[in-house]
């Protein structure tokens, strides 16, 4: 049974504005076409976005930053809490957290950063065009990973609990009260199942997750070599991806290490020092994406290695959709 | 691992002494800040300061840990700058890394190790590891290919392994000079010399992908069982730590799960000798 916590917006804003004092606070906030994460202060605290989906930078550039020295002291800074994050983002750090504090080695600079951020979710109660969470068994409403997760109900900011120091943080800081009742959970309920509904309507006929990986496992060459005829390897698809995360370590003077986001989708990433490189062409580096996603990573991790966020389709420059790649797969 | 190790971060080693092994690749001696464990074939991250790392299984004895050896092909970016390095320069090691040679279950067998080139790197290893547990091995045979004469790495080491009983070396060139006396062919062309009893034996592997590919091919058609052939893979190997991505093959980073995986285990992998 859920707990849910509501607290007037007005005095939602303005306990944030409170509380970015001591914390380093990030909301997803209008910004055009796609809300946007921005360290929120009086003058845009106005503009957060409640349940609408995902932020165009997926949560994972919180914890992964395109370069990072991994080799220099841990500076002591404010605590991080970033609010709005759709669950597809939510969901995909349950694949970073094992990849990254992997009890055999384990990433510090990750493990600090993730044991000092709050995540405050936000259930989706609105869909994009490319979104398909629940093709993947992923819903549009977080219930795990992250601390909170919050819902606007008129006037009012609804809390739901997820774990205990999520609840810690809203009785130290926030004048929310606890709240029961048929109406609260019955509206949730309610916006809850009309847009698993809609993602479901509008993703008929895209296969499940693991039908996916069966029909990228067996898909043969030319299937690759047609659809990846308009990839330029930029790597956008990767970039803007909540669950890629393969990196490059850079050395520098004094035996210092720099660690830079990498993609498979660029020419050498696995080439070695005597020439031989696997995915030397292009449509092997487009199939090595999806058998990562769909095969590889599924078959060694228990998180799944593609939430059905749809980033990688609106990234795209050259239209590649992989979707309907699978949905021609499953013909 | 505590959670305040920093695993990107590397131990100091001196380089004591840089040995010429051919024209092309030099064994560095690196005594370590801190005495340094690893399994034979277990692999480590070599970094030249502020240029960069590569992974390198080292040459010498697992017993050995106050002193490490890496034997460098010059072959690319880095290995050039390593080539160019002197006694008294500082380099850095992370690691060990990865799953090594399983000796245990090499006992009661006789083991034959194919070698091409600059792969004699790890069998050396390998060698000081089995000479130590030689009472409970039946026999030790060791084939190496090069191209050259003057390609041939660790001269010395072929007649002292010669003087041990149950060992016996043989060598071979692609192309020999005017002193060469010994066998001219790939490395596979030794194995019909041989005598081996496959029910009997384990099969290890290491060098250049064409040589591996080639080797493997062969030990199957002589009817090695697939999970007795044990290969050594190279690939990209940048963390070492199971999360850069860079040496993945398949479901496999080959940093973790390998470098030393078993012909069964690989069989169903695309691209594994590229």
């Amino acid at each position: 049974m859920n707990s849910y916590y509501s607290i007037k917006r007005e005095n939602w804003e303005a306990d944030l504005i409170k509380l970015s004092d001591l914390f380093g606070i990030y909301a997803a906030t209008e910004n055009g076409h796609l809300p946007e994460y921005e360290p929120v202060n009086t003058g845009n605290i106005g503009n957060m976005v409640y349940n609408r989906p995902k932020p165009s930078t997926p949560l994972k550039t919180f914890f992964l930053p395109v370069k990072e020295n991994v080799t220099e002291e841990i500076r002591p800074g404010k605590q991080r809490i970033i609010i709005g994050v759709p669950n597809c983002d939510v969901t995909a750090l349950r694949l970073l957290d094992e990849i990254y504090m992997d009890s055999s080695f384990e990433d510090m600079y990750y493990r600090h950063k993730r044991e000092n951020t709050y995540i405050i979710a936000s259930d989706c109660f609105d869909v994009l065009e490319h979104c398909h969470c629940v093709s993947y068994n992923v819903m549009p409403y977080a219930d795990s990973t992250a601390d909170l997760s919050i819902i606007l109900k008129g006037d009012d900011v609804i809390i739901r609990i997820i774990s205990g120091r999520g609840e810690q943080l809203i009785k130290d800081h926030f004048r929310a009260v606890p709240v029961t009742g048929k109406d609260i959970t019955s509206f949730i309920a309610t916006r809850q199942r009309e847009v698993v509904e809609i993602l479901s309507r509008m993703n008929k006929g895209l296969p499940d997750y693991i039908t996916t990986g069966d029909l990228v496992n067996s898909a043969d060459e030319k299937v690759w070599h047609h659809h990846s005829l308009r990839c330029v390897s930029c790597g956008a698809c990767t970039a803007i991806c909540p669950t890629c995360t393969c990196f490059l370590l850079i050395d520098k003077p004094g035996f210092h290490k720099l660690k830079q986001l990498d993609a498979c989708q660029y020419p050498g990433f696995e080439r070695v020092a005597g020439g031989e490189d696997s995915l030397a062409e292009l449509p092997k580096r487009f199939r090595n994406r999806y058998m990562c996603k769909y095969v590889w990573k599924p078959a060694r991790f228990s998180g799944i290695a593609c939430t059905g966020c749809g980033r990688c389709i609106e990234a795209c420059i050259g239209k590649i959709n992989k979707n309907e790649i699978f949905r021609e797969l499953a013909k | 691992m505590p959670a305040d190790v920093n695993i990107y971060k590397a131990l100091r080693a001196e380089l004591t002494e840089v040995i010429t092994e051919s024209p092309l690749i030099k064994t560095f001696v690196l005594i370590p800040e801190k005495e340094f464990f690893f399994d034979t074939g277990q692999f480590i991250e070599l970094a030249v300061d502020g240029i960069g790392e590569a992974p390198f299984t080292p040459s010498s004895s697992p017993l050995v840990h106050d002193r490490l050896e890496v034997t460098v092909m010059k072959t690319g970016y880095v290995t050039e700058y390593m080539h160019n390095m002197k006694p008294g320069d500082m380099m850095g090691i992370r690691g060990p890394y990865g799953r090594g040679y399983p000796v245990e279950k090499f006992y009661g067998r006789e083991v034959l190790i194919l070698g091409g080139g600059c792969g004699l790197a790890p069998i050396r290893s390998l060698l000081y590891a089995l000479e130590h547990v030689v009472d409970k091995l039946e026999k030790v045979t060791l084939c190496y290919g090069s191209k050259t004469p003057s390609d041939c790495v660790y001269k010395p080491l072929f007649a002292r392994l010669n003087k041990i009983e149950k060992f016996e070396t043989y060598r071979t060139v692609d192309k020999p000079d005017e002193e060469w006396h010994e066998s001219v062919g790939v490395v596979t062309s030794l194995l019909n010399r041989i005598k081996i009893d496959i029910d009997k034996s384990v099969a290890v592997v290491c060098g250049p992908p064409i040589m591996m590919k080639f080797t493997t091919i062969r030990l199957l058609e002589m009817g090695y069982p697939e999970h007795q052939i044990y290969l050594s893979m190279e690939k990209n190997m940048s963390c070492g730590l199971g999360k850069c991505g860079h040496c993945m093959m398949g479901k496999f980073f080959v940093c973790k799960d390998g470098p030393v995986f078993t012909y069964n285990e690989l069989k169903d992998t695309p691209d594994i000798w590229k």
